[in-house]
């Protein structure tokens, strides 16, 4: 039975998709191998940011064949009895993926699946792990969030993944729903899942690792990836202002990178939701209507985020939609 | 990240898609003669001669959320006396029939503004009936898809104990001179449309939806409305009125349920 390594940060953990990529290219320009499959790849890169706790970086991008909804972090923690999964990535290919990583790490069972929210990026890989049978887990209004939207996010990730990355994708609840909070006994530590108020979605869920100090965000936490609201924008900045006075040796965000320091780590996701904030509160207030908001607020945010132009507007709507009862 | 959003280019292939996933496409059915009868007999109507314009997003971002706005420019000197809107593929393609009353003002630019579901790509229509009986027409065409099954609150908890929250506002003029002045009348309300499912009971949430809006400036009516399930959720209208000696509104609301709901608007620009 292989055991967790000693710890050693950041040190891909598989065959990273960069350094395959890298041989590819090499092996692309050679006359004789010029076709070398992408899908050939195994493994996901997963990076041990503290003893036990690994993660694995999503791309900055929306769902497509080629990277197979892998596009949010995703993370496990081995303990000495069993270990767990904080996020499943995209789609059921990308969620083997993770689990054949985690099973070049450790042959423990994989007692618990966690889904820090509802979006298909985190939670449409869940279908990877029932052959471990493990319990599910979310915030207790996980469930009514993904069940009445499930239809809608199957439609577009068929479509937008494809026939190849879309196949095996089911929608898996939470069979553990989180009233407050929870402890999970892996063997020589606890994960520590608290329940959020509206935020990001209604359906917010926090992790902390007793034996690192890790705190899992989830998508509480965006990085150089434009923050994206379904939830409350008045309830996301109310709890950055809670998460500030929180200490913890790391974050590791939903979208961004591998892990983080608080509190700096919170101060850009502020800043663009306390302008978008300001600058709808001043239309409204103006007279001004939710076509002219799309058009004007939260523009001076462009150039710090990637995926800006997907998601922007769409926050716009959202906290004008919110903001407009006050 | 909510997938439920997505660039223009990949949005429209999305529509596309979903609606070829949605069955066979009833895009080459024309629905509007039949629309038209039912609701106007054999009267004919002007299509596109400027009295009435419709402004609508060719691709909706949200179809649950459609932004549509319906102006009849200053240079239309005529009184109105009634608007109808159309989608016509939408389940009850008539989404709202306005009567407009003395305080529907003349002398300036009027206009209703709304937010409305549609349920596949749909020719959105605005009937304009002026004050010489003849009726005016302006059409756009909307691709946007599952508006009418998606659940749209971000919150259903929270939207569930404001039902019934109102706000009312009024907006004068730049120029004094201007004679027409606008207003916004928002309801929370889930407009629920009968095609919802509840999750948790695994039952579709039955129908109730804002019936009827009376809007009255002083004793005078500015319009009194008939309204569908293709308004969206928390239904908010913006529209213009008449200025009058004082420029307060009065706004009763009825649904399906038959419960009651009333404002008053707040002060002027405050």
């Amino acid at each position: 039975m292989k055991d967790v390594s000693p710890y050693s940060c950041c040190l891909p953990r598989a065959i990273s998709r960069h350094a395959f990529l890298r041989a590819a290219l090499v092996l692309a320009a050679s006359p004789l191998l010029r076709y070398v499959p992408v899908e050939a790849a195994e493994g996901l890169e997963v990076s041990e940011i503290a003893p036990g706790v690994f993660v694995h970086q999503g791309r900055y991008e929306m769902q497509s064949p080629e990277n197979r909804g892998d596009m949010a972090n995703a993370s496990f923690v081995v303990g000495t009895e069993s270990v767990a999964v904080i996020d499943t990535l995209g789609s059921a290919v990308a969620g083997r993926e993770l689990r054949a990583a985690i099973r070049s790490v450790t042959d423990k069972p994989i007692r618990y699946v966690i889904n820090t929210h509802m979006h298909p990026d985190h939670v449409f890989g869940n279908a990877a792990f029932k052959q471990d049978n493990p319990a599910f887990v979310g915030h207790y209004k996980l469930a009514r969030g993904l069940g009445s939207r499930a239809e809608r996010y199957l439609a577009i990730n068929k479509m937008m993944l494809g026939d190849q990355a879309f196949e095996g994708i089911e929608v898996i609840l939470p069979t553990l729903a989180v009233e407050k909070s929870t402890t999970l006994d892996l063997g020589g530590r606890n994960l520590v899942l608290e329940t959020q108020a509206t935020a990001h979605t209604d359906n917010d869920l926090t992790i902390t690792d007793s034996a690192t100090d890790t705190l899992f965000l989830g998508d509480l936490l965006f990085s150089v990836h434009v923050p994206t609201l379904d939830g409350s924008i008045k309830g996301w900045l109310a709890l950055l202002d809670e998460l500030r006075q929180k200490r913890a040796a790391r974050v590791v965000p939903g979208h961004g990178p591998h892990m983080m320091q608080l509190p700096d780590a919170l101060d850009p996701e502020r800043r663009y939701l306390a302008t978008i904030a300001a600058d709808v509160r001043q239309l409204i207030k103006n007279g001004k209507t939710l076509e002219d908001a799309i058009q004007t607020a939260g523009f001076s945010e462009r150039d710090a985020w990637k995926l800006f132009d997907q998601y922007h507007v769409r926050n716009v709507s959202a906290a004008f939609a919110e903001l407009e009862w006050e | 990240m909510p997938l439920t959003s997505w660039s223009f280019a990949a949005g429209a292939a999305a529509l596309s898609a979903l609606l070829v996933l949605a069955g066979p496409a009833r895009a080459d059915i024309d629905d509007w003669k039949l629309l038209k009868q039912q609701a106007f007999g054999d009267r004919a109507i002007q299509s596109e001669d400027g009295m009435v314009v419709l402004e609508a997003p060719q691709v909706a971002d949200d179809a649950a959320l459609v932004p549509i706005t319906v102006r009849v420019p200053p240079e239309v000197t005529q009184k109105l006396k009634s608007l109808t809107l159309f989608i016509d593929k939408n389940p009850d393609p008539k989404v709202a029939t306005l009567r407009f009353g003395a305080a529907a003002g003349t002398g300036g630019e009027r206009s209703f503004s709304t937010r409305v579901r549609v349920d596949s790509f749909s020719h959105v229509r605005a009937v304009l009936e002026t004050e010489d009986g003849v009726l005016h027409m302006a059409t756009r065409f909307v691709a946007a898809a599952g508006g009418c099954g998606a659940m749209q609150a971000k919150d259903p908890d929270t939207e569930t104990v404001d039902l019934g929250k109102m706000i009312v506002k009024t907006f004068p003029p730049a120029l004094d001179s201007n004679p027409i002045w606008s207003a916004q009348v928002m309801i929370k309300h889930p407009n629920s449309n009968g095609m919802q499912l509840d999750i948790h009971t695994a039952s579709i949430i039955p129908a109730r939806y804002v019936s009827k809006v009376i809007v009255k400036r002083g004793g005078d009516l500015v319009f009194d409305m008939d309204s569908t399930f293709s308004i969206s959720t928390n239904p908010n209208f913006r529209f213009s009125f008449g200025r009058g000696a004082d420029n307060d509104l009065d706004v009763a609301i009825t649904d399906t349920d038959g419960t009651k709901f009333a404002a008053q608007s707040e002060p002027s620009g405050s």
